[in-house]
């Protein structure tokens, strides 16, 4: 498969890239090695109905999905000047006015 | 010896590394050092790493250093936290000396492509020192430091290690704390130690290792102990992958190899020829699978929430984010995005990503069966060649992805594995490659000390 300047544009648009005019044509030409290099993946037997790769022994990937606290790597009271009874404490801006 | 002490005549040597040109250094000053050593003076018990210094891949964040990640888009970041790695090395006593060059964002095998200038071979500056941990690895190979800190996605310590002649050590996945290192492929990254010897970097390692609540992926099993270098390899079981020793492998490393099969033998071990069939596409897999995380991965830099900024022509929020990611990154780094978002990409993500992760599966299935098999480690060459020439491959992408041709597979696998020295070819180093069962790191350590204590690291082969 041969990937065309088009193509590279609309990529680096997805990738949110600016690509410059004068470095197209070596992009597409380095992105289509590398893309024929990995076609090779192609030649691999089998289906496609493998199982997928989930890295260390599943009960790392798969442990129970329970929502818990996420520990900081500070305490909120380090995180600014004053913090008392769960609230950040900040200067007063002003006050509500009856009309 | 006062840590004090340590830290000036380790400033000496990084200032005369820097002076003779290695670039292999990012970040460094003699009184960050002192005020380092003033704390691990100031420590009632230091711990198993007191007063060693440590270089550290500038991909793992320090709160008293910039990191940059070798890139212009994080330049002068200084992150607001340390790594958990950080704070349990400088709890046992570690002082962080320096932050090290690597190719940007950890993409690379040569530390050519840092933005700040690549890194010199230590023992031949037209070379390069493997990447993308070579200032790390030209560190401690050129007496600058006795162990460091770098990060593998691919092979990037076990390849500068073999280049460079020391030691470097991949541990499981899982093992280290992933929490501070800048993200890369993250169902690859790990952590991983450069020393001078196999003990030095266990050392490390083992200050290191250990649960972290703050990375999910860290297993809830306890630090792993420094192991004891075995006395010889007497019971052990040790397989060579045919793949691994193709006809066309360089004569040097061909040799060095031959010399170490003979040491195993003499040691005591069984050498088994095995067979790993899929590794032989484990680089294209690494080339799908390492590039969409990374484009997921680096999609946070983009000029509002970290380092530099540039405004776009257009004026708007999408040019801001454009100019300052075609501006910030690098070319490497901007084709591995490039790719990772085209595999990702409506249409071509059954034919590549999906696929390359069935094909993950099959490579790691191999080593199971292997070591299933009563295989208790596997020897290979780290690399298919000695260090290369600076620019060689730079214009070839795939030339150069072919430099980890022996270290992806281990990487995909999420096994651990090390490059231990074991011989120079025309004086350039040349490594062995140990790998072992998933969390079997200290299996890993204690054979590598002994294989170390026999082999004729220096020693010229053919």
């Amino acid at each position: 498969m041969s990937i065309g300047r088009d193509e590279v544009v609309h990529v680096a648009r997805l990738a949110e890239l600016a690509v410059h005019d004068a470095d197209l044509d070596r992009l597409v030409e380095q992105l289509n090695r590398i893309v024929d290099y990995v076609a090779q993946l192609d030649r691999v037997p089998g289906d496609g109905a493998g199982e997928l790769f989930l890295p260390g022994p599943r009960e790392v990937a798969l442990r129970e999905d329970v929502p818990g606290p996420v520990p900081l790597t500070r305490p909120p009271g380090e995180l600014a000047p004053e913090f008392a009874d769960g609230f950040f404490l900040v200067p007063r801006h002003g006050a509500m006015e009856e009309p | 010896m006062s840590a004090a002490a340590v830290a000036r005549a380790a400033g000496e040597r990084l200032a005369a590394a820097d002076a003779a040109g290695l670039n292999a250094t990012l970040h460094w000053s003699q009184p960050l050092l002192d005020a380092e050593a003033a704390r691990v003076d100031a420590m009632p018990a230091p711990g198993s790493l007191a007063a060693v210094p440590l270089a550290v891949k500038d991909n793992i964040v320090t709160t008293d250093m910039p990191t940059t990640c070798a890139s212009r888009i994080l330049e002068g970041y200084v992150s607001p936290y340390e790594a958990t790695a950080i704070r349990r090395l400088r709890a046992a006593g570690a002082l962080v000396a320096a932050k090290a060059n690597m190719d940007e964002f950890a993409m690379g095998s040569s530390t050519e492509h840092s933005a700040f200038g690549r890194v010199r071979h230590p023992l031949d500056p037209d070379r390069v020192p493997g990447g993308s941990s070579g200032g790390s690895a030209a560190l401690v190979a050129a007496g600058v430091v006795p162990a460091a800190l770098g990060s593998e996605t691919g092979g990037s310590v076990r390849q500068p290690a073999s280049f460079c002649g020391v030691v470097g050590v991949k541990p499981s996945y899982g093992r280290v704390s992933r929490f501070g290192l800048v993200a890369f492929g993250s169902s690859l990254d790990c952590i991983s130690a450069f020393g001078r010897t196999v003990d030095d970097a266990a050392r490390v390692l083992s200050a290191m290792s250990g649960h972290d609540p703050l990375d999910g992926t860290t297993l809830d099993r306890p630090a792993m102990p420094v192991p004891e270098a075995l006395p010889d390899l007497r019971g052990l079981r040790i397989g060579l992958p045919k793949e691994y020793f193709p006809p066309d492998l360089h004569p040097g490393v061909a040799a060095a190899m031959q010399r170490t099969r003979a040491v195993v033998r003499e040691l005591g071990a069984e050498l088994v020829e095995v067979s790993l069939p899929h590794s032989a596409y484990a680089v294209p897999t690494y080339y799908v699978v390492a590039p969409a995380e990374a484009a997921a991965n680096l999609a946070r830099y983009d000029g509002v929430r970290y380092g530099q900024r540039r405004v776009g022509p257009a004026g708007d929020i999408h040019a801001l984010y454009q100019a300052t990611r075609g501006e910030g990154f690098g070319p490497e780094v901007q084709r591995r995005i490039l790719v990772g978002t085209y595999v990702l990409s409506a249409g071509y993500y059954d034919a590549y990503y999906r696929k390359a992760q069935r094909v993950r599966a099959l490579i790691a299935g191999d080593f199971r069966r292997a070591f299933d098999s009563g295989i208790d480690l596997l020897l290979t060459p780290t690399t298919p060649t000695p260090a290369f020439r600076a620019g060689e491959k730079t214009d070839d992408p795939v030339a150069m992805y072919l430099a980890d041709i022996f270290v992806c597979a281990v990487s995909l696998a999420g096994l651990p594995a090390l490059s231990l020295p074991v011989g120079r070819s025309d004086g350039l180093p040349v490594g062995a490659q140990l790998i072992a069962p998933f969390f079997e790191d200290e299996r890993l350590l204690a054979a590598a000390g002994a294989l170390e204590r026999s082999v004729a690291a220096d020693a010229e082969v053919r």
